[in-house]
């Protein structure tokens, strides 16, 4: 479904990606984990092309992404972006619109869907995220909970293949991961490939059937969550899991 | 006196109406104000005593009245500068220049700018009754112009109906308004010609002095015939009578001496008819002088007031229609477009808001002339809509970066086009916080309207400065003009209150 080769990023002189190759099938859950800065979220953002790279491509079904100024690629971008939708660690939803208007506003304005047709789409995602009761709150009378799943439903919306996800829990309290986790888990049945960065191993371990973990720009393991976590084969990933500094606790997020 | 019944009570607005009850207090109130600022000294006591005469006139009024040596810089010249010059010898001063805008001489020497204003002030009946005249000093006729391939104006009347340029508060604006012509109102003595050669005026009412310089030698203009005789006499305040007794002797003096007419001879305006000013008797000053009027506020007036306010409101509707879409155009290109078309816009905004509009309009209506053939009021609001989008570009700038970065980036993920990410979610979220600002900037646009009148279009405050003259008074005309703008500015700024609390929500 979306396949990375080669991918290379540079940022202010630093090495940020460094030759990522990865691909991603239709209806996996993948896992992106890692310390602070191994690159994560910056391979994230340049799957659906809201990051330029300067080596490697990103393809997207027939679609090729190419290094360079991503806005210079016009149509194939906007295709992509049209097949991999991305809900932001803070959301973003359009402030202007209601929780409705923010669902509907892409799929009448991109797809050129009728009014009444995107409306009626917008309800049933509204539903399917559970807040069909909040159509016509704005975004600042959201919580931050109904705020992100709106931000799923409006990345629904288009009807993505693939949708990535920036550490969806990092914003929530601890008792509405379940929540998440359950939604995310219906989207995975209905075929939906799901690609998330995160810090929280039990949500990784429930969700994912695949974890890679990156550092320093490298993807140094991968493997199904329940082997990579009980026995990571790498000593920078046990270093990163807390193994080997502070022996006897649980690992984190658990 | 060509025009004997030149009376004020029929104009502007050719229509007789009752006078405003308010206006007599207004009046008692103006003339109280008066006679104090008189009887802080006699005239010529007070000339005396300085040392000075300081007479009024406009350096842009130009040649052969007074205007700026253009070989020294700061000193003037001119058969006007000559005169005063030899009358402040007669009575033992010194003769000072101040600068004024014709058009508001009388009003400035009513509240005491300068001694005397002496700058082609012909007598007219409005004006007799309200500043005290000396014996006049030239006698002028009133030509009027018009294009070479216009053959339809043969005489004033042919004119009935069509736009005639002329000095404001003019003997030839008072003429044309009395024989139905739509007068239009200029500033300086060059524009009019200029406008009367783009087909913008049809016909040019103005003294034969000034004809014959600035008008007669444009090739494509000819001369109609003259209309009406009339006098160049010097005002005095009310109330200085001394003073105008001192000028009045020392008139006939020059006069009698041969040295007035040399001096019109030094400037090509001599003629038999001069001869007619050494002659002069008090007699017929006298006779001049009783034909006086007073203009008063009425219904006619309110009709022309509401009028110039509805050109007000068109001019600045106009120009903000042109200034936000150009201005949003600008905002978006400093941020959004490629680096030389970012420079090109940047130095739009400095030009066209580190310049005086006033300046902009000059430019656009009189030196543009030539390229661009616009009528006045398209200049205004093309003039002031060009200015205005330049402060609508920073207003929208700020409002774009007051929308945060992640509401571009959610637009462009969703598969949105930078033009429709732009349109639909960042303009109107950046609309929002600009409002307060376009809000702000109309209602200085309102205001800043009235420097309009310098390309002839006569919105509120010209009309003001019209009527002001007319009526001898600016306390109710004044009161009047700030009514209308601010019937005008507040629903405006309740509207966006409103606007802003209904935005407030999303």
């Amino acid at each position: 479904m979306i396949e990375v080769k080669d991918l290379c990023k540079r940022y202010e002189g630093r090495t940020v990606l460094d030759g990522i190759s990865a691909a991603f099938g239709p209806g996996e859950v993948v896992a992106l984990v890692g310390p602070s800065g191994g690159g994560k979220s910056t391979l994230l953002r340049c799957l659906n092309g809201l990051e330029p790279f300067d080596g490697g491509t990103v393809r997207v079904g027939d679609d090729v992404l190419e290094p360079g100024d991503t806005r210079a690629q016009g149509e194939r971008l906007w295709r992509i972006r049209r097949r991999v939708g991305f809900v932001f660690q803070q959301w973003h939803l359009f402030a202007h619109r209601t929780a409705l208007g923010n669902v509907t506003e892409a799929p009448i304005h991109v797809k050129g869907l009728r009014r009444e047709d995107a409306i009626e789409q917008g309800r049933a995602l509204l539903a399917k995220v559970g807040l069909s009761h909040r159509e016509a709150a704005y975004p600042s009378e959201l919580s931050g909970g109904e705020q992100q799943r709106v931000a799923i439903a409006r990345a629904l919306a288009m009807e993505p293949e693939v949708l990535l996800l920036d550490e969806p829990t990092s914003a929530l309290d601890p008792e509405r991961v379940g929540e998440l986790v359950d939604l995310l888990a219906r989207l995975r049945g209905d075929g939906l490939t799901l690609v998330t960065v995160t810090h929280e191993m039990r949500f990784a371990r429930e969700l994912a059937s695949r974890m890679l973990v990156l550092h320093g720009g490298r993807i140094i393991e991968e493997g199904p969550p329940s082997r990579v976590l009980a026995s990571p084969q790498h000593a920078r990933t046990r270093a990163f899991l807390g193994l080997d500094r502070v022996a006897g606790l649980p690992p984190l997020g658990s | 006196m060509s025009e004997p019944d030149t009376s004020m009570r029929e104009l502007p607005s050719r229509a007789r109406r009752p006078a405003f009850l308010p206006t007599c207090g207004v009046a008692l109130l103006a003339l109280t104000l008066l006679s104090c600022a008189a009887k802080e000294a006699p005239g010529l006591e007070r000339v005396r005593r300085e040392g000075v005469l300081r007479w009024g006139a406009d350096a842009q009024g130009g040649e052969p009245y007074a205007m700026e040596d253009p070989d020294v810089p700061g000193r003037m010249r001119g058969f006007e500068v000559e005169l005063a010059e030899a009358l402040a010898r007669e009575l033992g001063v010194r003769a000072q220049f101040v600068q004024n805008d014709w058009s508001s001489l009388i009003p400035s020497l009513e509240r005491g700018s300068f001694d005397v204003a002496l700058n082609g002030i012909e007598i007219t009946p409005a004006r007799a009754g309200r500043v005290l005249f000396t014996r006049p000093y030239f006698v002028f006729n009133l030509r009027l112009l018009a294009r070479k391939d216009d053959a339809s104006v043969t005489q004033l009347e042919s004119l009935k109906g069509r736009r005639v340029g002329t000095l404001a508060n003019s003997q030839a604006w008072e003429l044309l308004l009395r024989t139905g012509a739509q007068a239009v109102p200029y500033e300086g003595v060059e524009e009019p010609y200029i406008d009367l050669e783009q087909g913008r005026v049809e016909g040019v009412l103005m003294d034969d002095l000034i004809a014959q310089r600035y008008g007669q030698p444009r090739p494509g203009l000819r001369v109609v015939g003259d209309f009406g005789e009339g006098y160049y006499a010097i005002a005095v305040r009310p109330g200085e009578d001394d003073l105008r007794a001192a000028l009045d002797e020392a008139l006939v003096r020059i006069a009698r001496s041969g040295e007035l007419r040399a001096i019109f001879r030094r400037w090509g305006i001599d003629s038999a008819a001069q001869q007619r000013m050494v002659d002069w008797t008090d007699a017929q000053t006298r006779e001049v002088l009783s034909d006086t009027s007073t203009a008063h506020l009425g219904w006619g007036q309110l009709v022309l007031f509401l009028q110039a306010s509805l050109v007000t409101l068109l001019v600045s509707v106009g120009a903000m229609a042109l200034a936000i879409p150009l201005g949003v155009g600008l905002a978006l290109v400093r941020l959004y477009g490629p680096a030389w078309a970012g420079r090109l816009a940047t130095t739009y905004v400095e030009l066209f808001r580190g310049t005086p509009v006033l300046l902009q309009l000059y430019v656009l209506y009189y030196g543009l002339a030539g390229v661009l053939r616009l009528d006045a009021l398209s200049a205004a609001v093309l003039g002031l809509g060009l200015n205005y989008a330049a402060y609508e570009a920073e207003v929208y700038r700020a409002g774009v970066l007051a929308v945060p970065r992640g509401q571009l980036e959610a637009a462009l993920s969703l598969g949105m086009p930078m033009r429709l990410a732009l349109r639909r979610v960042i303009m109107p979220q950046a609309f929002r916080v600009a409002l307060p600002g376009v809000t702000n900037d109309f209602i200085a646009l309102l205001k800043d309207s009235s420097l309009v009148s310098v390309i002839s279009v006569v919105e509120l405050t010209k009309r003001m400065t019209i009527t002001a003259v007319d009526v001898r008074s600016w306390l109710l005309p004044g009161a009047l003009c700030a009514l209308l703008y601010l019937a005008m500015s507040y629903p405006l700024s309740r509207l966006a209150r409103r606007l802003e609390a209904r935005l407030e929500r999303g």
